[in-house]
């Protein structure tokens, strides 16, 4: 058992931590650093709820850890909207058509959401849905959350 | 699901990547995007008592041309392959296969090293190695050594890596330009492992069948190179060629097993379709041309 | 009621896709889940879990794991016996089963739990939990219902594997096979259907910190904070008020979280035990393989139908798996009440029974008794496939509509207002099925296999009333001297969203902004006590009683208003947050104003009238509320591979009054999705050895969003009979989903053969394998029917093996003793056993007496006893009005019978001297 210290932005404030070598990057920003709206719902890669962006990119915090992070630049669900409170287009979509009811997974829609419009603004539908493919909801039948995928691709909802 | 307890290291180059596996004796574990490994180790199906991160060796990563073929990093990412330029152009069939391969976010950090080492036999990176005709650079402090793909496997997540080895590149022969891509899945969600799925590519000289390689996954304990099909293949003329008992060929090599996701029969029923139907359809686009 | 004609303001807000309250902080991540909860000294908690699924505990050897780094304490359930505990069922009754925390002496499934590492931290918990040795003196386990049914007895100290039994067997000879027999046409069809995880997002979790002298403060992903309360108090033997449980964020819970279950009141026990606040946070692995699981079950229904196709009789026989600790046994009763009141079928009859396995309990799960859609509806289009004529016109012979009504239910549920047929024929009407047939037509010409289903059901909603603990709904609500409006309630939502509707209702009942609403719901420190999320109820019981309190509270803002401005109280609206007094604009005052003087100034208040501006009310509904749906779909099979393809769907549903479209059509869409997983992807299987197979998501398949179309929705809205109208709709989706989806695609397979084959046995998941094995005619899935399985051998040990599938009958006894007295007597009833004082008094052939429980005495008169049978009716209005017909063969010593319970069917009755 090791253990490491780490440097790290997360939502552009940067902390210092001595982590565990076993620590997931997910339960170190939960645990560690507070960012509690990042979900761990499977542990094994497959839900997509605790996907974070790790330097740009959208990936699982389940399967990344924490040391693998130092240096890095992340962005939690936390770190989207403005600090005025603006929502991110991305979460304003997901409101405006029911996209979320328990919000367990909604973290890691978000970010992925965001870091595919972040990468190509103009998006289509189909590569939002093929991401949106990497996460599951058990809530909302994905209705909602294809609604949202619609309107920021700027298609009728 | 926390893992048990393990040291790290993230060696910066080759040599002591392979010091440390040498050190220690069979307790290391390799680890690049960890997309098939961090499961096990959350779920303590893997316990090393050291993981040593491949992540910080430059040397690892990226795509280049050999010659005669091109060399893939084992830690280059899945996302990263898939954009490149040069698998594009030299092996549009990996290409293919690799945008099968899980979803988007575990693209984005898993390695087309990592899916082809762990050799899940459902997967598609090792059937896609095996049908290309890849070979395998692995390096451990003794030295450097090639093996092929199709003698790389050995059974499920089981191949002829040794605890101190380490794979150090995937070298992929030349297939040339215009080749014929093969490649059909059948898996039950987006991003699932497959069912039963073929990856190859035929080259066509002459209107005649020139080289053919062809490789089955989740129809065995390993990815399945198509011999007999392979060997029906070549020197044959397109319109001599019956997609139908080329298929059964195929299926013959297979050894396909019953899970609560499908029977071996059904494995075996709809492997034969769909590698009919993939030659049939390749050939008659090709023909018509 | 039309809420219209009494609207308040001029702004609507019910009726309207009002963006949701709780959407701002589970967007922004910064919702309250209960892993978000950290407490100073907080520890945590892994489980040491059975790996075998039946057999003795020999030894527990936590030597090495005690020694371990962070290592607290390890308990096992020797320790938390300290504190005695009564696990109870959904309905507050006892579990049967000798169901304890942890396991006592034997294990029964994989997955029990054995130890409990307290340490502190979760990877140190597991650390030591996977170095305690535990040696287990392994046993044949029992895994299917079959195996149940002859195999040695899960629980020892139980007479057979039976965990709960209703129906009448007689029934089937002495009433409904005359009438099969004379039908012209009779068609038998058998679903099994896969055990299903619930899986809601979020595991289970909770964290309990033991305050001040005996109070506890519990964090719990639940369904209901007060339910949860409650249960614990009871389970424990504690004053409710000594428990808080808050649940501000669920992560779904979908029938799974219902009650507190094992490892929850677990942690509550440690908690007090230790002293110390402890957190245990399910992780997937325990979720899928150790949470109760839901709705293995087999049914076999058999219908007569006439020449015109209207139904002659029916019978069906059901069996449900309990596993080893069901979250209270269950027979499942509800399957056979709610089969058939949408229709017209004049005779019905079954036997239903759970069986305990060796296998993880049965638990709840969005529309528990959803079989009975699902086995009606694809039986209904068997009949019609077979009869040739239309599934529509099949269906339109025998449904009811709102002409046919008021009737009674060949179960003795009257329906009043119920719109199945009506939902058909706006289905119809907007689903150009003619045109469907001709596409249908073309593409079997190109080998493109397409199909159509349609079912209609009714379910049950806003129960209340009839039995623990169903009940109704308090609001209390307040305009603040601010003018903002504070609202408490006893809601609870995992995604419901009931801070919204309710907010809906309060802005559009009172004439204020929804923007100056806050509604406090998730604790049971908040509102008074409501069973929560639980039977499709909160925006039925929830949304009549904030529809009554807003209306109070409006009329009290007239009266003030009215009596401060010295007109009439018609004269008075209230209309974005102002009040205004008609022909006199400069009377006008806001909200605030008028607070400030109700709650500062009480002498300007009318004479008698309490001060401030607030209102309580407590909602009784009408005990039961249907709501209708119809539903269609269109799939494409793909004969070469056998994947299944949905291309269209669309729902015809009678919610009543619609709060909100986009929570409304939520629910739908969650339910069928849930549907279209049960149909084609999810599954639990276990092997022979009692080991679950779907122990990961790569295991367990969960819809993706490319597994689900869109739905198109169109809403009947006939107001129900409850304050505001509403029909409940939380559990429709998954009801019709099932049989809506499994009859498109048995209509896609038409030509190939039948699904399920000529025997009519459909197992569920539709794998793309079980797929081809209609299309090649062939067994291409390699699946047996469980009825064809050679059967587990008998286990050699100390318990004796015994065929439990018929109870044998207690041969006559000479009836000269006499029953005079009394008699310690017991009902096997669906809810639980029921145990009372009997007191017969004979004289002749003729017999009187009462029956007596602490809830009160029943007498009865005009009873038979001749040759020892004891022949006694006893009319009850609790839980329902129901007369219980008891028909009893008595010795001197004891007394077995049956008594026949109306729509409950027929429970065994026990009698001993008391």
């Amino acid at each position: 058992m090791s253990e490491h210290k780490i440097d790290l932005t997360v939502n552009g404030h940067r902390h210092s931590a001595t982590v565990e070598a076993r620590t997931s990057l997910g339960e170190f920003l939960r645990e560690g650093l507070g960012y509690t709206g990042t979900h761990l719902a499977c542990e094994h890669g497959v839900c997509g709820a605790c996907t974070v962006r790790v330097d740009g990119v959208a990936m699982r915090s389940c399967l990344m850890l924490a040391v693998q992070a130092n240096g890095s630049e992340i962005t939690t669900v936390e770190g989207l909207a403005k600090p005025d409170g603006t929502l991110h287009r991305v979460q304003q979509a997901l409101k405006d058509n029911f996209g979320l009811q328990c919000g367990f997974c909604t973290p890691g829609v978000a970010i992925t959401l965001a870091t595919v419009l972040e990468d190509n603004p103009s998006a289509t539908t189909e590569e939002m849905e093929t991401a949106m493919s990497g996460h599951i909801c058990r809530c909302t039948g994905y209705q909602g959350i294809r609604r949202a995928i619609r309107q920021l691709a700027g298609e009728a909802a | 699901m926390k893992p048990a307890p393990f040291d790290y290291a993230r060696p910066t180059n080759v040599a002591e990547a392979c010091q440390i596996l040498a050190e220690a004796g069979g307790g290391a574990t390799v680890i690049a995007g960890g997309q098939t490994l961090m499961p096990l180790l959350n779920l303590r199906m893997s316990q090393p008592f050291i993981l040593v991160d491949i992540n910080g060796i430059a040397d690892l990563k990226g795509v280049s041309r050999i010659d005669g073929g091109t060399r893939v990093g084992p830690a280059t990412r899945q996302a990263e392959a898939l954009r490149d330029s040069t698998l594009a152009q030299h092996l549009p069939a990996l290409v293919t296969a690799l945008g099968h391969v899980g979803h988007y976010q575990t693209r984005n950090r898993g390695t087309v090293g990592g899916s082809v080492s762990l050799g899940e036999p459902a997967a598609e990176m090792p059937a896609a190695a095996v049908a290309l005709g890849a070979s395998i650079e692995i390096t451990s402090a003794q030295g450097t050594r090639m093996v092929k793909a199709e003698d790389f496997y050995i059974g499920p997540y089981m191949t002829v890596l040794e605890p101190e080895d380490l794979v150090t590149g995937i070298v992929y022969p030349d297939w040339p330009d215009g080749h014929v891509v093969l490649f059909r899945e059948v898996a039950q969600r987006t991003g699932d492992f497959a069912l039963v799925g073929m990856v190859g590519a035929l080259v066509l000289e002459g209107g005649k069948v020139a080289r053919a390689g062809i490789a089955w996954f989740g129809m065995g304990p390993t990815p399945i190179k198509a011999r007999q099909a392979e060997a029906a293949l070549i020197g044959k003329a397109l319109a001599e060629i019956d997609p139908d008992a080329v298929a059964a060929l195929a299926v013959a090599d297979t050894a396909p097993f019953d899970d609560h996701h499908a029977s071996a029969e059904y494995r075996r029923t709809v492997g034969k379709r769909i590698f009919a139907r993939t030659l049939r359809e390749a050939l008659d686009l090709r023909s018509a041309a | 009621m039309n809420y219209h004609a009494s609207s308040v303001g001029a702004t609507r807000y019910v009726g309207e896709r009002t963006p949701r309250k709780e959407d701002g902080r589970l967007l922004t991540g910064r919702g309250q889940f209960t892993d978000d909860i950290q407490l100073p000294g907080m520890l945590h908690i892994a489980f040491v879990r059975s790996p075998v699924a039946r057999g003795r505990i020999v030894s527990i050897d936590m030597g090495v794991a005690r020694e371990m780094p962070g290592v607290q304490a390890i308990y096992t359930q020797a320790d938390l016996a300290a504190i005695p505990v009564q696990m109870l069922s959904f309905f507050f009754t006892p579990i049967e089963s000798p169901v304890t925390l942890l396991a006592d002496g034997r294990v029964a499934c994989v997955g029990d739990p054995v130890c409990m590492v307290i340490a502190e931290s979760r990877a140190q918990a597991e650390d030591a939990a996977a170095l305690i040795e535990l040696e287990i003196d392994e046993e044949t386990p029992l895994v299917t219902i079959a195996d149940a049914k002859t195999g040695a007895l899960v629980h020892p100290d139980k007479d057979d594997n039976i965990a709960a039994e209703m129906g009448d067997e007689d029934m089937l000879e002495e009433a409904i096979q005359p009438l099969l027999d004379k039908a012209p046409h009779v068609v038998t069809h058998t679903i099994r259907h896969q055990r299903i995880a619930q899986s809601p997002m979020e595991c289970r979790a909770c964290v309990a910190s033991p305050e001040g002298s005996g109070e506890m403060t519990v964090w719990m992903g639940c369904q209901s904070p007060h339910l949860a309360a409650r249960y614990v108090a009871h389970a424990l033997g504690m004053p409710q008020e000594s428990i808080r449980v808050i649940a501000k964020d669920v992560g779904g819970g979908f029938g799974l979280k219902n009650i507190p279950w094992r490892e929850e009141v677990a942690v509550v026990v440690a908690a007090r035990l230790f002293g110390r606040p402890l957190k245990w946070i399910e992780d997937r692995f325990e979720a899928l393989t150790a949470s109760s699981h839901a709705r293995e079950q087999e049914v076999t229904l058999t219908i007569g139908l006439d020449d015109e196709g209207k139904l002659l009789a029916g019978w069906s026989d059901y069996a449900c798996n309990n596993g080893a600790w069901p979250m209270g046994e269950d027979a499942n009763i509800a399957v056979h009440m709610f089969m058939w009141p949408a229709y017209k079928l004049p005779a019905y009859g079954f036997v239903t029974r759970g069986w305990y396995t060796n296998t993880m309990g049965l638990g709840g799960y969005r529309g528990p008794w959803a079989m009975e859609s699902l086995i009606r509806e694809t039986t209904l289009d068997k009949a019609a496939r077979k009869m040739g004529v239309d599934p529509v016109e099949l269906r339109r012979k025998n449904l009811i509509y709102l002409p046919d009504q008021p009737v009674t239910s060949n179960m003795g549920i009257e329906v009043t207002d119920i719109t199945p047929g009506e939902c058909l024929e706006k289905l119809v009407a907007n689903v150009d099925i003619a045109a469907f047939r001709r596409e249908q037509a073309e593409a079997r010409k190109e080998g493109r296999y397409l199909g159509m289903g349609i079912a209609t059901y009714i379910e049950p909603t806003g129960s209340a009333g009839a039995m623990q603990p169903m009940t109704g709904e308090t609001v209390q609500l307040r305009i603040e001297p601010t003018g903002k409006i504070v609202a408490m309630l006893s809601t609870h939502s995992q995604g419901h969203g009931t801070a919204t509707t309710m907010a809906q209702v309060i802005a559009d009942r009172l004439g204020v902004a929804y923007e100056d609403i806050s509604i406090f719901e998730g604790d049971s420190a908040i509102g008074a006590f409501s069973p929560g999320a639980a039977g499709s109820r909160q925006g039925v019981i929830a949304g009549g009683a904030t529809w009554k309190a807003t209306e109070m509270l409006a009329e009290k803002v007239k009266a003030v208003a009215a009596h401060l401005s010295n007109a009439s109280v018609d004269a008075v609206t209230i209309d974005g947050g102002m009040v205004h007094v008609e022909g006199a604009p400069e009377m006008s005052r806001s909200l605030k104003e008028l607070a400030e003087i109700a709650y500062g100034e009480p002498a300007r208040l009318p004479e008698g009238m309490a001060s401030g501006l607030e209102a309580q009310f407590r909602y009784q509904p009408p005990p039961m509320t249907m709501t209708s749906a119809a539903h269609c779909c269109v799939v494409e099979v793909d004969a070469e591979t056998g994947f299944v393809k949905i291309l269209r769907w669309v729902s015809a549903e009678d919610c009543g009054t619609v709060i909100n479209p986009g929570v409304v059509e939520g629910q739908i869409a969650g339910g069928l999705a849930q549907a279209i997983g049960q149909v084609l992807l999810e599954d639990m299987p276990y092997d022979a050895r009692g080991n679950p197979l779907a122990a990961t998501f790569k295991d367990y398949l969960m819809p993706t969003i490319s597994d689900v179309p869109d739905f198109e929705y169109l809403h009947a809205n006939t107001p129900s009979q409850t304050i505001g109208g509403m029909r409940g709709v939380g559990e429709g989706g998954a009801i019709i989903g099932p049989p809506t989806l499994v009859n498109a695609i048995a209509d896609a397979l038409a030509p190939f053969g039948e699904l399920g084959g000529e025997a009519g046995e459909v197992t569920l998941p539709l794998t793309p394998s079980r797929i081809l094995d209609v299309i090649e005619q062939r067994n291409v899935s390699g699946h047996q029917a469980p009825a064809e399985k050679a059967v587990a051998a008998p286990v050699a040990e100390e318990v004796p093996a015994e065929t439990v599938a018929v109870s044998p009958e207690t041969e006559p006894a000479p009836a000269t003793a006499s029953i005079d007295g009394d008699w310690d007597m017991t009902l096997k009833a669906p809810m639980g056993g029921q145990t009372f004082l009997a007191h017969f008094d004979t004289e002749g052939t003729s017999l009187s007496g009462y029956l007596s429980a602490p809830e009160g005495r029943q007498e009865f008169s005009g009873g038979t006893f001749e040759d020892g049978r004891m022949k006694f009716e006893v009319k009850v209005d609790k839980p329902m009005k129901v007369t219980l017909k008891y028909d009893l063969q008595a010795t001197a010593d004891s007394i077995t019978g049956k008594c026949k319970m109306g729509m409950f069917g027929t429970a065994k009755v026990n009698a001993v001297r008391a």
